[in-house]
């Protein structure tokens, strides 16, 4: 009841979550390190780190799965260790896993999860909004990967949460099946509701999020819009070739335009602020020394160069 | 009571649709019975006599008692030479021959005592035990008619049931007392299942107590305990004719504690289990000896001494006696007290020790 009540406050007015200095070990390995970030009602606000940096961690702890081992956490005004029930009805949930009962359909499915809330919205119009309307009587074990995650998002939205809580919703989903759910990613946003979403995907930070967090070994490395992130970082373009042996013959650094260079693996990233000149210099340095080069792109930057810049690595090996 | 009951629901849409579990739930109980029945109760002549008579005297009272032995119940006559008789006896094909010395109706008729010889074969307690006091009833019998002097006192045997008891009365009960002990020992894995599948983790992340979870879990497999004991009681009653000595109420509150007991007993087995697989490894290690030491096959008398502790430490041999009392009307091994008093403190126990030791994660 005094949920209800917790409701009269201006929407807006508070942060949707408020992080401060959080910890969790497991361990002798810190999974997150002293994070401490602050999420406006409204806003879709991304994590993004590649596998292991604390971003499942750092949602648990927010949904009150896990207990934190420091430092102060409050979702929706109120801490998750100590009113874990109230947060839980008032937020959605979305598992990096999607683990379900596989021989119910998926309207039963979304039913049973209705019956755990004291407020739902009606079933078969959860299960339209995810487009899953003509899979409805399936059972769950026969859904594909995009099918089942989209249950999973509409089991998210089921309890019309202000906050919904998305862990890497689209991993290992085909690109057409990625962007159906942004799409209803967008129209949670557009309905109002607060969206916290992980990802290790740049494109799906830089479509889908307000603000970015990238986050490393349990820390945050930058925080910001995607656009401001990039612009922060480079004002360049990327041009980025395969010839790994051309950079023992010449010092791509000092070709014109390079502002920066980054190798990784085969691939050499060449950061310049003269794209054209850059390019018709590397090309006849490749011809002198008789080292063809592959799989050229020039490319703008993107979320990925920032993680790279940061990190010095990829953020998918 | 939306979200136990929708709980519920599920679980039972889970399993209707899970074929193999199905077909084990429905087929074990009915094999078992089946096979077992079968099994013991192919001698149907242990209850009737084959008695050989040897006819040496002929007169009226010698005529008498053949004719008292014929129409007696249970014995099947038959009237041969001597030897032929002896012989017959030796080969198990008579359970008795009775010799009818000649001159035996004259010399009652003067008032001589008789001396009449009965055979038997002295490894067959049935025989010995059941057969002479038969032939000693019929010699009374014959001898007060004879004499006129009327037996005073008499002995009125009077059945307290309205079947013998049979071997399928002894092995039913146990039988529906071993379904209990797997049904329920093995309903806890589901929710190891669902830690390893992750699903207790989702469900955890919504508000749903995890008392109402275990509550649902328990809940739909008490109704399949009582499900399947329904089943293996219409089987034992359709097929070998076992009827309910005392009341359907007794024996189904007997099959709820049993199961309680089992299912208890079996969420505080997986609280030591990590996975499905050692959490499968350490109920078979509990439910095997179980299963043959605690006198589902055979009475517990013939398990040797050093065992004995452990058979009347473990709960199915009281489950199993109590069964047996409240179905079948079999005599009691223990006090009907004593099987409650140990079930319910295994029941105590295990649930203490479960609520204890269960980790969620």
């Amino acid at each position: 009841m005094l949920d209800s009540l917790d409701l009269s406050t201006t929407p807006g007015a508070d942060p949707a979550i408020e992080v401060r200095d959080l910890y969790k070990s497991y361990g002798a390995v810190r999974a997150v390190d002293g994070l401490s970030f602050s999420v406006p009602t409204g806003e879709i606000f991304g994590m993004l780190g590649p596998n292991g940096a604390g971003k499942s961690t750092t949602v648990e702890i927010l949904i009150g799965l896990r207990q934190r081992d420091g430092g102060e956490v409050r979702v929706l005004g109120r801490d998750p260790k100590r009113h874990p029930t109230a947060i839980k009805r008032r937020i959605g949930v979305q598992l990096q896993i999607t683990a379900l009962y596989p021989r119910l359909t998926v309207q039963e499915t979304v039913k049973l999860f209705a019956s755990f809330f004291p407020k739902t919205l009606p079933v078969a119009k959860t299960i339209a909004r995810v487009g899953l309307e003509e899979k409805a009587g399936d059972r769950v074990d026969r859904l594909s990967g995009g099918q089942a995650q989209r249950l999973s998002v509409a089991l998210a939205m089921i309890n019309d949460g202000d906050i919904i809580f998305l862990d890497e919703p689209t991993t290992g989903l085909d690109p057409q099946a990625r962007r159906s759910l942004w799409d209803v990613i967008l129209e949670l946003k557009e309905a109002g509701k607060t969206v916290f979403l992980t990802t290790h995907y740049m494109d799906e930070a830089e479509r889908l999020c307000d603000r970015v967090a990238v986050v490393d070994h349990g820390q945050i490395i930058a925080m910001g819009s995607p656009a401001k992130l990039i612009r922060d970082n480079f004002h360049e373009q990327a041009l980025e070739f395969n010839q790994p042996a051309l950079g023992n013959h010449v010092d791509l650094q000092t070709l014109p335009g390079v502002i920066r260079m980054q190798r990784e693996g085969e691939i050499t990233t060449l950061y310049t602020d003269q794209a054209p000149r850059t390019i018709a210099a590397l090309m006849e340095a490749s011809a002198n020394a008789n080292l063809p080069v592959s799989d050229m792109t020039v490319r703008q930057a993107t979320l990925e160069d920032v993680f790279l810049k940061l990190t010095g690595r990829r953020i998918r090996e | 009571m939306k979200a136990f009951i929708q709980l519920v629901i599920a679980n039972i849409k889970e399993l209707l649709r899970d074929r193999m579990s199905m077909f084990w739930f429905i087929a074990f109980p009915i094999f078992f019975i089946l096979l077992f029945g079968a099994i013991f109760s192919g001698s149907e002549d242990t209850t009737s006599f084959a008695v050989g008579v040897v006819q040496q005297d002929n007169g009226p009272i010698a005529k008498g008692l053949e004719a008292a032995l014929t129409s007696a119940p249970v014995v099947k006559l038959h009237i041969g030479a001597q030897d032929a008789e002896l012989a017959a006896l030796r080969k198990g094909s008579r359970d008795l021959v009775i010799i009818l010395p000649a001159g035996l109706s004259s010399a009652v008729r003067n008032r001589h005592r008789v001396k009449i010889p009965v055979y038997y074969d002295g490894t067959k307690q049935m025989s010995s035990q059941v057969g002479i006091p038969l032939v000693e009833q019929v010699l009374n019998q014959v001898e007060a008619q004879a004499t006129g002097h009327p037996l005073l006192l008499e002995a009125r045997p009077q059945a307290v049931q309205a079947v013998t008891l049979k071997e399928i009365d002894y092995l039913l009960p146990g039988i529906l007392a071993m379904a209990l002990m797997q049904l329920g020992l093995f309903s806890a894995l589901r929710l190891v299942s669902l830690r390893e599948r992750k699903i207790l983790k989702r469900l955890g992340a919504t508000p749903l107590p995890r008392g109402l979870l275990i509550i649902s879990e328990v809940t739909v497999r008490l109704l399949l305990a009582m499900m399947q004991a329904l089943l293996i009681v219409i089987i034992g009653r359709l097929v070998f004719g076992v009827t309910i000595v005392s009341s359907w109420y007794l024996v189904a509150a007997w099959v709820l504690l049993g199961a309680c007991t089992f299912v208890s007993l079996g969420y505080m087995l997986v609280s030591f289990a990590r996975t499905m697989e050692s959490g499968q490894g350490i109920i078979q290690l509990v439910q095997f000896p179980m299963m043959f030491l605690a006198g589902t096959f055979f009475p517990i008398s013939f398990i040797p001494g050093f065992l004995q502790p452990l058979v009347k430490a473990m709960p199915l041999t009281y489950l199993a006696d109590a069964l047996r009392q409240v179905i079948t009307g079999n005599p009691p091994l223990f006090s009907i007290g004593a099987d409650l008093g140990i079930l319910l403190a295994w029941l105590a126990g295990s649930l203490f020790l479960g609520i204890r030791f269960f980790r969620w994660e």
